[in-house]
């Protein structure tokens, strides 16, 4: 039951660059064995500059962190600004990703313009670390999303 | 035009349907679809258990610009791990042979990308692509 993930950079800033490649094996914290839980892959349609809760750690079995694994679970969080979800595809404009309670603190931590992807560790800890996403303008976008994660 | 472009694949087994996702994207400059990143910095450090330090610092880059980060722990021994953190906000935990791509926003100076290694000695390598940063003087 194993899920892999390979990242492959190239870029030609620096003519001794020869890129990058890794694969890592997604295991739970702190041993060899596999992640056992997704959310699966899913899209959320945004249309407002609304900050909302991309994902609610409470709502899940993502107990990482504040469970009976306390500050030895593992969880990865995948995120990309597909754009308008009809093939549009806008990168002037973002959507900002924070970390965080949509009705309290948060910290963003990125800007997703269109075509935009990322692949953090998170912990997944409930109502402090859900995953809170604000789109800077009030036009369609879409978001696609996979959490993988321990379950406590 | 710089061109740099960060591709990943994704497959899983976890349910009964395996699932693959495959995504790059090419590193362009804030807001612009034509202009690409042209500045790099690229590292590899060891940092003691129980180290804190800044990896990278947002103060030199600029509020509103793209950064994006790679930051891997290359450390072998599956108990290692680095904690990494925005502005004091824990964002998650790399163990050995994890990676992390991040478009970094930098949103103020605050915000920077700081690492903690714990178990043991972590030897992580990081990339940053980025449009320019503000070079300290001379002293």
């Amino acid at each position: 039951m194993a899920t892999t993930a390979t990242i492959t950079l190239a870029s030609d800033i620096m003519p001794t660059y020869g890129g990058y490649s890794k694969t890592m094996t997604l295991t739970q914290g702190g041993n060899a064995l596999d992640v056992d839980a997704t959310t699966g892959l899913q899209r959320r349609k945004l249309a407002a500059t609304t900050a909302v809760d991309l994902i609610t750690m409470a709502s899940l079995l993502v107990e990482t962190e504040d469970g009976a694994a306390a500050g030895s679970g593992a969880a990865k969080l995948y995120v990309k600004n597909i754009g308008d979800g009809k093939g549009t595809i806008d990168k002037s404009v973002y959507v900002s990703v924070s970390l965080g309670t949509v009705s309290g603190t948060i910290q963003e931590i990125s800007r997703l313009y269109g075509g935009d992807w990322m692949f953090i560790p998170v912990t997944g800890i409930d109502a402090t670390s859900d995953v809170v996403v604000t789109p800077l303008t009030n036009d369609t976008v879409v978001l696609e999303y996979a959490l993988y994660y321990q379950e406590d | 035009m710089a061109t740099t472009t960060a591709a990943m694949t994704l497959t899983s087994d976890l349910v009964s349907a395996p699932m693959s996702i495959s995504t790059t994207t090419t590193c362009m400059k804030a807001g612009t679809e034509a202009d690409g990143l042209d500045q790099m910095d690229t590292g590899y450090l060891e940092l003691a258990s129980g180290t804190q330090k800044n990896l990278l610092d947002a103060t030199t880059l600029g509020v509103g610009k793209a950064n994006k980060v790679y930051i891997c722990n290359e450390s072998t021994d599956e108990t290692y791990f680095i904690e990494i953190m925005i502005n004091a906000m824990v964002v998650g935990k790399l163990y050995a042979g994890d990676w992390m791509f991040l478009p970094w926003s930098a949103i103020d100076t605050d915000a920077d990308i700081e690492v903690t290694a714990h178990t043991g000695t972590n030897k992580i390598t990081y990339t940053l692509f980025h449009e320019g940063r503000t070079l300290l003087a001379v002293d």
